[in-house]
């Protein structure tokens, strides 16, 4: 099953990581985000965090799958996961990119 | 023993019963598939004739052939028999069909499952036809949403029938995916590690995996739409504190990746069929594979570029804007690898090549029309126009119907037995070709032009009218050549002469069988040394036919087939299949029963038809297993297995782990409903959060460390020979305790239909309740199972199992309680 989780492994990270960022810029533009005394400052400045959250967690996935310890049973399922795992991390600076180029709420 | 004595002993044990009493209770994958896929091209023809009435209405301006209420039937019936009816269930048969004869099993996982799922589909679909034919039918578009589905806008039964028929349709899906997935992993060839796997089966476990969760979040949808229209919980109720956009959140979570759940088996067909084509092999296998998962997690994360129109923020926008022009990169990667087997091989222009390059044509404008259309300002302008109608026809015709049509021609000899000799097929696919571009490339321009979808007629002047006949014309052109097609096809299966084993030359396993296709599959099953198993041993399906593999052995008249390592394809298990039997149809309209009696508002048919299903259920696992230790199993080559139950982790386990995958993403979407209401509703906090109190909290605390220590003690006291009973007490004691918070929460909840914050503390709590009932009905079973003599200390794999959904009833129990008391505690 280790194999399957490799294979599958990155892009899901890349889906929870970009879903919790979409699910923070939603409490960040909602009415509970003011009613707590936070600022749209505060908010692009938690996205931001997130963000680079994210990347970093998606860095060490990718890293994580060339460890020994978590070595695939084929040569094969290692390089197609090591692949994915690198594509996940572009995937995740090009889809939150958005994070530091556009308004935050309007 | 020869040959032929072992065919005939093979398929005295494996064979469904004969007449039409094999129809009701064969639980074969080769047959089941075939009726998938031939069930599924009814609906084909039903949804194709629609699609000629629509053409009709609109070929002229001011059409009087349709009243606007009879057009808003048809185009949302067409919409839903053509993905909830055909396409699915297309793949899921192909799927079902194929994948243990290129995998080198025998059947696939849970064969009765198979039956089950098909006899929902057919049951779901035809509460669908019912309500057509009487004029009932759905009219809020194939993705209902409300306020028009819910009751201020459709008051009838119309969407009802959607809700309901499609929800059970649902069924059928989810079966198939948990199917497919562990066959996929476990039901292989010995020696077929995951890199020796046909492409086709890479693709189907994206696929399964991507029902397993894409699924989920609609039939949460339609679960609380139909609570919504049955008992006013306003989920989708601005003024109560609902939200119709969760509606739209729900649908897209699953109706995005539903477009790559059609297209991905499609690619799956052409990434087999093309390099036989070809005469070579697949260019770039990791590459594709690589691919194929990306784009199939990738497919989840885009579900908002359908709702660009709704007035997000900025932000929003630009998230799903840039992840859906990420897809263009797997799917470019895919194109590549295509062409590049294209170019090093020596294409031959057969029939299903003729279908590959139509493919090609089309999709690839399709692709290019979806990247327009996730620019923003552009998705602004053509949104809800015929362009976007246009677009998803190319992606959906093109990159699903021609690659089908191509998998179809090409399997034709496997699946008929007989070679193809009438010559319908290439005239129809020329008519099927052009007769596409002319409608659908027509309607992209008269979609920019401004003319709006689901509206039943326009008026003269608006330059629409030269290029709506036109569209017409090509669609009747495209009916006719698809119904040559269906002709050609009959024909050929019907009237010619038996054909060779491999007419093709190809390379996978499936052609390693007689023709007609035995019910066993493999007299033995073959051992895989490589990626094209005939390539690298041409002489490998005489040696399976003469026993020569793995269980080549008859022997005690069981259904037997082997169980391998995931990754290496090291035989690990021999597993027993049940034999036919009329359970699965029975057990679906029992199902159907439950699904009919919300439908009609006979709302005490529910609880019979559950019981029903209960004891159906009790008898159909009742069923399984031993009820002695029989240690090793001969299974050839001098290898000895253990059964299957006699195992930790019977396929069963996995069976109950995907499942509760799926459980597990409607949970999840439920959760993410209250947040989503919780966060963004007008009209929120509601009136009052729950007060949690002590005893609620603490008597579900108690229950949730309870139930998993039980079940962990009474494994180990079976597994050292003691009775289960003092654990499976504990585990009962600790269910008991929460249901009771479950019960606390219901009873301190307000009225479910003032505000949707206590509707949807109703449906948490009914969905703790249900689990943990559930977890501790099995309990009661194990120990039946115990004092029947089916659980022993060695055969424990049914304790796993019960464990694993303890687990799993423990830990939504922990999340409910929380989500439920929080707020509350928090204010």
């Amino acid at each position: 099953m280790r194999d399957v989780l490799r294979v599958f492994g990155p892009f899901s990270v890349w889906f929870a990581c970009f879903s919790a960022v979409y699910g923070l810029h939603g409490l960040v533009c909602s009415e509970r985000w003011s009613a707590a005394g936070l600022s749209l400052w505060d908010g692009r400045l938690a996205l931001l965090a997130a963000c680079i959250a994210a990347v970093s967690i998606q860095v060490g996935v990718a890293l994580m799958l060339r460890a020994p310890r978590l070595a695939a049973s084929s040569g094969f399922t290692q390089s197609v996961s090591l692949w994915l795992g690198w594509a996940a991390v572009v995937a995740t600076l090009w889809s939150l990119f958005p994070v530091v180029v556009t308004s935050t709420c309007t | 023993m020869t040959p032929l004595r072992r065919h005939r002993a093979l398929t005295r044990i494996w064979a469904s019963d004969p007449g039409w009493k094999g129809w009701f209770t064969t639980v074969n994958h080769t047959d089941l598939g075939r009726m998938f896929m031939f069930t599924a091209m009814i609906f084909f023809v039903v949804g194709g004739i629609l699609a000629m009435l629509i053409r009709a209405q609109l070929a002229t301006p001011r059409s009087a052939f349709m009243g606007p209420e009879v057009y808003a039937q048809v185009f949302t019936m067409h919409g839903t028999i053509m993905m909830f009816l055909f396409a699915i269930p297309l793949i899921e048969g192909i799927a079902i069909y194929l994948l243990p004869k290129m995998l080198g099993a025998r059947d696939l996982a849970f064969p009765r499952l198979t039956a089950f799922g098909y006899w929902c589909y057919v049951f779901g679909g035809s509460m669908l036809l019912f309500a057509m034919l009487t004029g009932l039918a759905p009219d809020s578009g194939w993705f209902l949403y409300p306020p028009l589905s819910s009751t201020l806008g459709s008051p009838g039964i119309n969407s009802d029938f959607w809700l309901i028929g499609i929800t059970f349709v649902e069924i059928s899906a989810i079966c198939a995916a948990v199917e497919i997935t562990v066959t996929i992993l476990r039901f292989r060839a010995p020696g077929m590690s995951l890199d020796k796997m046909p492409i086709f089966a890479w693709y189907m476990l994206v696929v399964a995996l991507m029902i397993l969760t894409g699924f989920p979040p609609l039939i949460l949808g339609s679960v609380l739409l139909e609570l919504e229209r049955a008992f006013g919980w306003p989920f989708f109720q601005v003024a109560e504190g609902g939200d119709s956009l969760l509606w739209q959140h729900l649908f897209w979570l699953f109706g995005h990746p539903e477009v790559y759940i059609i297209f991905l088996p499609a690619a799956g067909i052409i990434s087999t069929v093309l390099p036989v084509m070809a005469r070579t092999t697949l260019m770039g296998y990791g590459w594709v594979v690589a691919a194929a998962v990306a784009l199939g997690v990738l497919s989840f994360g885009i579900w908002v570029h359908h709702m660009f129109t709704t007035g997000i923020p900025h932000m929003a926008l630009a998230f799903f804007s840039a992840a859906s022009t990420l897809v263009a990169v797997p799917t470019a990667v895919q194109i590549f690898a295509w062409i590049g087997t294209i170019w090093k091989g020596k294409p031959q222009l057969k029939l299903p090549m003729l279908w590959i390059l139509a493919f090609f044509a089309t999709f690839v404008i399709g692709g290019l029309t979806g990247v327009m259309l996730a620019v923003v300002p552009f998705n602004w302008q053509a949104h809800d126009t015929h362009f976007v109608v246009a677009h998803l026809h190319y992606v959906l015709i093109g990159g699903f119907v021609f690659p089908v049509l191509a998998g179809l021609y090409y399997w034709l000899p496997h699946l008929t037995g007989r070679r193809r000799f009438f010559r319908l097929g290439e005239p129809a696919f020329w008519l099927v070709f052009v007769g596409f571009h002319v409608t659908f490339l027509a309607m992209h321009w008269v979609g920019l032009l401004g003319q709006r979808r689901r509206t039943f007629t326009y008026e003269h002047g608006q330059g629409w009218e030269a290029i709506n006949l036109i569209s017409s014309i090509g669609g009747f052109i495209t009916a006719i050549g698809f119904a040559l097609v269906l002709i050609d096809i009959a024909i050929n299966a019907l009237v010619t002469l038996r054909g060779r084993r491999n007419p093709w030359g190809a390379g996978t396993l499936e052609w390693a069988m007689p023709k007609p296709v035995p019910a066993y599959n493999f007299a033995s099953l073959p051992p895989v040394r490589g990626r094209e198993p005939l390539y690298d041993d041409p002489g490998l399906d005489l040696r399976i036919a003469r026993g020569e593999g793995y269980l080549g052995d008859p022997g005690d008249g069981r259904r037997k087939t082997l169980v391998v390592d995931i990754a290496s394809g090291r035989p690990e298990q021999v597993v027993v299949f049940p034999s036919n039997t009329a359970l699965p149809i029975v057990m679906a309209l029992v199902t159907g029963v439950a699904f009919l009696g919300v439908l009609i508002k006979a709302f005490w048919l529910v609880p019979l038809a559950v019981l029903g299903v209960a004891a159906l259920a009790f008898r159909w696992v009742w069923s399984l297993g031993t009820r002695t230790d029989e240690g090793l199993l001969d299974a050839g080559h001098g290898l000895s297995l253990p059964l299957a139950s006699a195992s930790t982790r019977p396929p069963g386990w996995w069976g109950t782990a995907f499942l509760l995958v799926a459980n597990a993403t409607f949970f999840a979407s439920l959760l993410f409903g209250y947040a989503f209401l919780w966060t963004v509703a007008p009209n929120w906090p509601p009136p009052a959060y729950l007060e949690p109190g002590l005893a609620g909290p603490a008597l579900g605390l108690a229950g949730i460390v309870l139930a998993p220590l039980g079940l962990r003690l009474a494994e180990r006291l079976l597994r050292a020979g003691h009775a289960m009973t003092p654990g499976l007490a504990i585990a009962l004691t600790g269910a008991a305790a929460t249901a009771s918070a479950g019960v606390l929460a219901v009873l301190a909840s307000a009225d479910p239909q003032g505000h949707a914050y206590d509707a949807i503390v109703r449906v948490i709590a009914g969905y703790v309740l249900i689990h943990v009932v559930l977890a501790a009905a099995m309990s009661v079973y194990l120990a039946a199972r115990r004092s029947a003599g089916f659980v022993s200390p060695d055969r424990y794999g049914e304790v796993r199992i019960v464990r694993l959904w303890t687990d799993y009833a423990a830990i939504t129990a922990l999340l409910g309680l929380a989500a439920l008391h929080l707020p509350g505690a928090l204010t």
